[in-house]
């Protein structure tokens, strides 16, 4: 349309609702104006008329919701044969839904993943290869991918529904694990890493965020093997500078190697592994600083921030794993999440409780010293030589000794179990001494007392050979048999 | 901070900024998002303004940074619907729901991108049109505030503003209303 043709509709289209005319029909045929003018006019007085509320309310009042990426999927809402239930959370990486699968007739959860993530097709043929890679893992420590589908150009990977809190609520809670429960975070933690690397899947956005603990204790892993496609280079995620001074992003996870742009393997896990350890374990994230920059020169700082006062309360090897997984270098960690695993269970058998029977053998060895004392005084009684008097007081300081050794494990066995082994490595002299003097000296108590009380002399014999093969031959036994080892 | 200049920056030279501006605040406002509290573009135009003021930028008069503004406005909130892939679930105007007082969000959010396109054309046509429905439908602008901005009366910019909707109702009706001209 020319120019001044348009400025001739605009205004007589300006004085028609200037003038508002009863009859606009009539009134435009008055109007001083070629035929398409007054066509043009009546057209647009017509949409004028029936325009209504369109535009009228500025879309400006909607703007949050429509900054927000991704619009929300209904309850009710299907994507191919999945309906909505409810939205469950939303991530880095789009929203989360709960989804029931007509098919199988079972519950899902539907990620439906951010378009910008999908919209370069060599994102999105990434993303299949991811998830079928990921589809390949079969672990309990892992939420099994179900499906990738595409529907309408959008992506929604399909996984097993999980329900559980998330390791990061747990932290958040400030409840902190006890040791037993944190040394079987680990080892679930590290077992299902471990499935992964060995199908050469590397999590590489591994946080508190990622890991739920369903309802039955035991965690899952979330995000496999997808969580790091992110941006087209294929390095993962990495701290995104829009511009100098703005970070997006956290490199909270992330092992130094990431951060300086390395292509990161399953060390990089490993790391992420020993930061979220160390969070759930203490509460606080250990490189924790006011801004991502000041957090991202601790990851890669030289200098480890002290920390012996932190992880105090931590059994010790599980405090080992954690400081190994965290090393700067990645060839001064564990060398795989196997090797955690194989770590974590050989002192399991260690710092688990020792059974009732070991206790038992324990108090039964009191009880046994308190009856050498009592026969040992019977036979000082009866005899009245200083050579029976002699037996009795050794017997008694035998007894009092290696009773105190006795009491001192079972009160370190009930306050603090992981020093358990070494205390008994430290005082099996001086039980094995103290038992074997009990029993000298009553089997000499007893052959002094043969002449005069055969039957009490027996007696006396038999408790000490007694006393004598319940520490050389019995608690042997019994301790393997709860502890593990000697 | 570059020295103030003596001319008035042109256009092309300081859009991309404001344009940069407006995205960061809006950026940082979504991930501070706090409930209950909504935040207005005419306020966010208005911080964004500040900013950049007091970054020593020579603007000549608020007018001209709300021109800007409002032109940039559209652009990242027609970009986010692309990018939400609105465009492809937009079934087009359905002329009995436009009526209708609770037209749902979500139909008119995927309506942007075609909305832009229509804009686009009219822009050939009348440029001050367009103007009138970034201030007002983009920005939110009253009708005292935009024709303030654009320096007519505000009787003059309630008739333009409503031939530009009349306008573009059917350009975006895909065509003539039945019994048409």
């Amino acid at each position: 349309m020319p120019a001044e043709t348009w400025s001739q509709v605009r205004d007589v289209f300006e004085r028609a609702l200037e003038q508002d005319p009863a009859d606009p029909e009539r009134w435009l045929a008055a109007a001083a104006c070629t035929e398409g003018v007054r066509a043009e006019v009546a057209s647009l007085l017509r949409y004028h008329a029936r325009a209504g509320r369109f535009l009228g309310e500025p879309v400006a009042a909607r703007v949050p919701d429509l900054l927000d990426e991704q619009a929300s999927l209904k309850p009710g809402q299907s994507i191919g044969s999945y309906v909505i239930v409810r939205e469950l959370g939303s991530g880095g990486m789009g929203r989360v839904y709960l989804a029931s699968d007509q098919r199988l007739k079972r519950l899902v959860a539907i990620k439906a993943l951010l378009p910008r993530l999908t919209t370069h097709p060599s994102s999105r043929e990434r993303f299949r290869r991811e998830a079928q890679a990921a589809a390949a893992l079969t672990h309990s420590g892992i939420c099994t991918v179900y499906a990738l589908e595409e529907v309408n150009d959008d992506l929604y990977i399909v996984t097993e529904y999980v329900e559980g809190r998330t390791l990061r609520e747990d932290i958040n809670s400030g409840t902190r694990p006890s040791p037993a429960l944190l040394r079987e975070t680990a080892q679930e933690l590290a077992s299902a890493l471990a499935a992964a690397h060995s199908r050469g899947i590397i999590h590489r956005d591994l946080k508190p965020e990622n890991v739920l603990r369903a309802v039955d204790g035991h965690i899952k892993i979330l995000d496999f093997g997808v969580a790091h496609i992110e941006d087209d280079s294929g390095r993962g995620p990495r701290p995104r500078m829009t511009q100098p001074g703005l970070l997006l992003g956290t490199p909270a996870y992330m092992a130094p190697e990431q951060l300086n742009g390395e292509p990161a393997d399953a060390r990089a896990d490993i790391f992420a592994l020993g930061v979220l350890l160390n969070e759930y374990a203490c509460g606080s994230h250990r490189f924790e600083a006011a801004t991502p920059i000041a957090m991202m020169s601790r990851i890669l700082g030289k200098d480890v921030p002290p920390v012996a006062g932190r992880l105090g309360h931590v059994a010790p090897d599980v405090a080992d794993v954690i400081e190994r997984c965290l090393q700067k270098n990645p060839g001064d960690r564990w060398p795989s999440a196997a090797a955690i695993v194989g770590s974590l269970q050989s002192h399991a058998a260690v710092a688990t409780p020792p059974s009732r029977w070991w206790r038992m053998h324990q108090l039964a060895v009191l009880v046994l010293y308190v009856g050498a004392s009592v026969v040992a005084w019977g036979v000082k009684e009866a005899l009245e030589t200083p050579a029976s008097r002699w037996l009795f007081v050794g017997v008694g300081i035998g007894a009092a000794l290696a009773g105190i050794v006795r009491g001192h494990l079972v009160f370190t066995q009930w306050m603090n179990p992981r020093r358990l082994v070494d205390e008994r490595r430290r005082t099996a002299v001086v039980t094995l001494a103290g038992d074997l003097w009990i029993g000298v000296c009553l089997a000499v108590s007893g052959l002094l007392l043969v002449p005069v009380r055969p039957l009490y002399a027996v007696l006396t014999i038999a408790l000490a050979i007694g006393v004598a093969l319940a520490r050389v031959l019995m608690e042997p036994a019994t301790t393997v048999a709860a502890l593990g080892r000697r | 901070m570059s020295p103030p200049e003596r001319h008035p920056p042109s256009l092309d030279e300081v859009a991309p900024r404001v344009y940069e501006e407006l995205r960061r605040l809006a950026a940082a406002y979504i991930r501070h998002e706090h409930p209950g509290q909504t935040l207005q573009p005419t306020a966010l135009v208005h911080e964004a303004y500040l900013r950049l003021v007091g970054a020593g930028t020579p603007w000549t008069d608020h007018r001209h940074f709300v021109g800007i503004a409002a032109r940039s406005m559209r652009q990242i909130l027609v970009e986010r619907a692309r990018a939400r892939g609105a465009q492809k679930r937009w079934g087009g105007l359905d002329r009995v729901s436009l009526n209708e007082t609770l037209q749902a969000a979500v139909e008119e959010d995927a309506m942007l991108p075609a909305l832009d396109e229509a804009l686009a054309r009219l822009e050939e046509i009348d440029p001050e049109q367009v103007k009138i429905i970034e201030l007002r439908y983009f920005v939110g602008l009253s009708v005292e505030e935009a024709s303030d901005a654009l320096g007519i009366s505000p009787a003059t910019l309630k008739r333009r503003w409503a031939l530009a909707r009349a306008w573009l109702f059917r350009e975006l009706s895909g065509g003539e209303l039945s019994g048409g001209n």
